[in-house]
């Protein structure tokens, strides 16, 4: 019996305990951060993000280099925009030396949900940089978007006879800078 | 090599230890074991007792590595000069050499299997995460820390124990070498139980359908619990068969004999240890106290048990209760409420693991066995035969297993997850190798008349010599094995599913360097590291999941493991999700009077799952807000603890219910002196809508009256750049570093604009990135 009590009257104890702090008295006093300048939305794919591959379209190739992957003919990247206001697509890429001995200079098209934004004629191989303002009304706030790219010819590798586009490191859309 | 060679000594240090313990205590107690069962038996009780030891050395505060060892080496030392090493016991069932030949080679194939694997840098989920992260913390800390933001840091750590000195010495591989001791132990004494009931064949069927089953070799080769558990609980087991032989004569008759007495020791310290293994192993406990209740007809061996299980019991509740205000944390949050662990949590965490999201239940058993892809591993498709084992109870052995078996079966259903089910494999692993075993040959049929029943005649036989020759018992091992070996596996399992799959040699021998080998193969590793790299020593890193945290020194507050750190992950979540921001004013209009004592109170039921969260609760009196005065006195039901985030004047902030509302939910403000106030407003976010509050306030004459007050909703904004007011939060709270993958939900948003979050990007890779919080 006795030590029949010593186990149950500890287990009774625990059972009784209300963890209730003391009220408390208010805190200090945050200000709200009124004169940061605003958020700037912006959803470029770098293609070595953890989660890149689930924003992949079409014609990415899964191997990634570094920071970068080697696109098919129609590359293309889909992403949830909160906003359609001042957006820019935006695009790196790269047209290798290798491809460019093959292909000769190249013409590089720019889409945003199926629209043809605008066309780059790439006349020597290199990185290239190309940024421009979306329409308000090819894209719907609080949906998907897509961007896209098409190369106009395609490299094929002599040594398996594997066609590629080009080069890419990110592609997607930013907010301009606030006025 | 050195690294190889320290895991080694590490574990075999600690393992040699356990026995070493638990042989001198069986030989002074002066029990006449049987030489096969000597070793495993010794050694379950042995860890028992050594895990007592660690505890109480991490609670003095001197787990210094000299302490460690000189533990280790001391409880060695002293079993050596005693002769504890010695090879003594009565003999057992002799084995054939059949048995030998064969058990040799397959329980050989799978032995250098596990070795390379255990041996091999640890990279597990959970063994890399908390089982060794707690235990490296508590090395750094050199003693137990008062941790209150990690779940896992509540559980009961029995089996963690052993491995801190083994960690100490030999690091992370070390520690699943002592796991992989354990699931040696079992298979010794599934081994040495069959031979106990003499049936050498059955143990050792048991031991191998238990030893070979895929889960049990990964899990038993890393630095998880869950074989340990299982063998502790088979101990416990093992030890109550020895106490009822030994407390009955050769004819079965209860005869007192103080040896039996004794028995019960190991008994009662195995019990107790299986909660401190792991709480769901806790029932052993009930069974041991049953089964001597039963056997013995008397109330003071059963207690002798409980009162024995209790030092094993009670020092982890004790820290639990002492740091966590919890005694069974993470559990029973609703009846030990405390700050540290969520009552929503833990039922999103129950409503998961009882399913593990699989559609359709029905599909479990070829899950467990077969697929492995849902519930992490599998048992082998041998296991789809595991009813059979109900053939075993025609034998006294077979009931008493599959009773055992049944009681660990027990909180299956609490978590349906594969490795669940190994604390209860060793016992149905027997049963249906002792209902396969039918050992002795049949009396021979009489020669039957008529074709048909010449037939049936030449089957029944057939199948009888098949019995006899234990072919069905062979057969079942060999295609266990088969089924069982990674390169067969992977044939019909699913292909990420949780399994051994290679003999990584030159991993274990260090002949691939370590740091390369796990960078190569696990990217938490790099993960783990670049947190070591880039965050300064002391800093404490908020991460929306997990890491294998046992490979970074820093404190990683993972935003699930705690209340505190959920608290910071809705800070976090509150600046970039629209859901959970200050989006609308609840404004209560009532005729101005004087007030002290006001409160919200909350009388609807939330959906399943629905939470009553308040940013902002403010008061007015004519359109003027009231100013928060420092004799104000804030209350709240339930968690009260965050009741001033309702009161701090951030949009980031906000107190929640974190858990389903309820009526009777409330924020009570006791002004400290009469108010006059004709106007209550809350501010909060627009993520649950069944919530109904009526404003009452306090007069001395009947408690609360309810307000008559007119209500309206509307539309708000946050004020200002609400992400920066996010960061802020999280740096008032010490948090100055956020480590998200690039998956996690918010991540993207913050990767879109780092600056405007108030936050700069020190480091990429792995599929995650780093941000400091600006000053």
């Amino acid at each position: 019996v006795n030590a029949r009590t010593l186990v149950l009257i500890p287990l009774a104890g625990l059972c009784a305990c209300q963890n209730m702090p003391p009220p408390y008295a208010p805190p200090a006093q945050r200000h709200p951060f009124e004169s940061v300048r605003p958020y700037r939305m912006a959803r470029i794919i770098e293609m070595d993000d953890g989660d890149a591959p689930g924003h992949f379209v079409r014609d990415i190739s899964g191997a990634l280099v570094a920071n970068w992957r080697w696109t098919g003919q129609h590359p293309a990247v889909r992403v949830l925009l909160p906003s359609n206001k001042d957006l820019f697509y935006t695009i790196d890429f790269t047209i290798p030396e290798i491809s460019f001995r093959q292909t000769g200079p190249v013409t590089v098209s720019f889409y945003v949900n199926g629209h043809l934004l605008d066309r780059v004629r790439c006349t020597s191989p290199g990185t290239e940089h190309f940024e421009k303002p979306v329409p308000e009304s090819w894209v719907q706030p609080n949906q998907d978007a897509t961007a896209e790219a098409e190369i106009d010819k395609m490299y094929v590798s002599p040594k398996d006879g594997k066609r590629s586009g080009f080069v890419l490191t990110r592609i997607g859309f930013e907010q301009a800078e606030p006025k | 090599m050195i690294q190889a060679l320290a895991a080694l000594v590490g574990a075999g240090l600690t393992l040699a230890a356990c026995y070493s313990a638990g042989a001198l205590l069986i030989d002074g107690l002066d029990l006449k074991l049987r030489r096969p069962e000597r070793f495993p038996l010794a050694f379950f009780v042995g860890a028992a007792c050594l895990h007592l030891a660690v505890f109480v050395i991490l609670a003095a505060q001197i787990a210094y590595w000299p302490v460690l060892v000189g533990l280790l080496a001391g409880v060695v030392a002293m079993a050596v000069a005693q002769g504890s090493w010695r090879i003594r016991g009565d003999s057992a069932e002799p084995l054939s050499r059949n048995i030998k030949v064969f058990c040799s080679v397959l329980f050989g194939a799978f032995s250098i299997l596990y070795l390379f694997n255990a041996w091999a840098p640890e990279m597990s989920p959970d063994g890399s995460a908390y089982h060794l992260g707690l235990v490296a913390r508590y090395l750094r800390a050199h003693g137990f820390e008062r941790i209150t933001t990690n779940i896992y840091a509540g559980l009961s750590a029995g089996v963690e124990m052993l491995y801190v000195p083994a960690f100490a010495i030999g690091r992370h591989s070390a520690a699943a070498l002592v796991h992989f001791g354990f699931t040696v132990a079992l298979a010794l004494a599934m081994l040495a139980y069959g031979r106990r009931i003499g049936k050498p064949w059955a143990g050792a069927a048991g031991a191998l359908l238990t030893y070979a089953s895929p889960v049990v070799g990964v899990d038993g080769t890393s630095a998880y619990i869950d074989v340990a558990v299982a063998a502790t609980a088979f101990g416990a087991f093992y030890w109550l068969q020895v106490w009822d032989d030994l407390s009955r004569d050769s004819n079965g008759a209860t005869q007192h004999v103080a040896s039996s007495n004794r028995a019960l020791i190991p008994v009662g310290l195995l019990a107790g240890y299986c909660f401190a293994a792991k709480y769901t192993a806790f029932l052993m406990v009930p069974f041991a106290i049953g089964f001597v209740l039963w056997r013995s007809r008397k109330l003071g061996p059963a207690l002798r048990v409980a009162v024995l299980a209790l030092p094993m019991i009670a020092p982890w509740m004790l820290k639990d209760w002492i740091i966590l205000r919890n005694p069974i944390a993470p559990f029973g949050n609703q009846i030990f409420r405390n700050p540290n662990w969520r009552v929503s949590v833990e039922e999103e965490y129950r409503d998961y693991y009882r399913s593990y999201d699989l559609k359709n239940k029905w599909t479990l058993p070829l899950e467990v066995t077969v697929r492995g892809g849902i519930t992490n591993g599998y048992l082998g498709p041998v296991f789809l035969l595991a009813p059979l084992a109900l053939l075993a109870l025609r034998q006294r052995a077979g009931r008493r297993l599959l009773a055992a078996g049944a009681t660990m079966f027990v909180p299956y259903f609490a978590n349906v997850g594969t490795r669940f089910l190994i604390p209860c494999l060793p016992f149905v692993s027997l049963a249906l190798a002792l209902a396969l075993d039918a050992g002795k040959r049949q009396a021979p049929m009489k020669p039957a008349k008529g074709a048909k029943a010449r037939v049936g005649t030449f089957l029944q036989e057939w199948f009888q010599r098949c019995r006899s020759w234990r072919v069905l018992l062979v057969l079942l091992m060999l295609v266990h094995a088969a089924t069982s070996w990674p390169a067969a596996a992977r044939a019909y399992s699913k292909s990420w599913a949780w399994r051994l799959n290679t003999i990584p040699v030159e991993a274990a021998l260090r002949i691939i360097p370590q740091d390369k080998y796990l960078r190569e193969h696990d990217s938490g590793y790099g993960l783990a590291r670049m947190v070591d790299e880039y965050v300064p020593k002391g800093e404490r890193v908020l991460a929306l999941n997990d890491l294998p945290w046992a490979y970074t020194s820093r404190d990683v507050l993972v935003s699930f493991q705690g209340g505190y750190n959920e608290t910071l992950a809705d800070i976090f979540n509150v600046g970039w999700m629209a859901a959970y921001q200050p989006r609308v004013l609840e404004t209560y209009k009532f005729a101005e009077r004087r007030i002290r004592r006001i409160r919200a109170l909350q009388t609807a039921l939330g959906a399943q799952g629905e939470q009553w969260s308040v940013q902002e609760l403010r008061f007015f009196d004519h359109g003027a807000e009231l100013p928060r005065a420092p004799e104000w006195r804030l209350r709240a039901w339930p968690n009260p603890w965050d009741v001033q985030l309702a009161f701090d004047n951030s949009d980031a902030t906000r107190w929640r219910t974190w858990e389903r509302a309820a009526p009777g939910d409330y924020i009570d403000v006791d002004f400290g002196t009469t108010q006059k106030i004709d106007e209550l407003r809350i501010e909060r976010s627009s993520d649950y809508n069944r919530i109904q509050i009526q404003i009452e306030v306090m007069t001395d004459a009947s408690g609360w009256t309810k307000l008559l007050a007119t209500h309206q909703d509307s539309g708000m904004q946050p004020h200002g750049n609400i992400r920066r007011a996010a960061t802020y939060e999280l740096a008032a709270r010490g948090i100055h570093y956020l480590m998200l993958y690039d998956t996690d939900y918010g991540a993207a948003d913050v990767r879109g604009d780092p600056a405007a979050w108030g936050l700069t990007e020190i480091a990429k890779g792995y599929g995650a990135r780093i941000y400091r919080v600006n000053p």
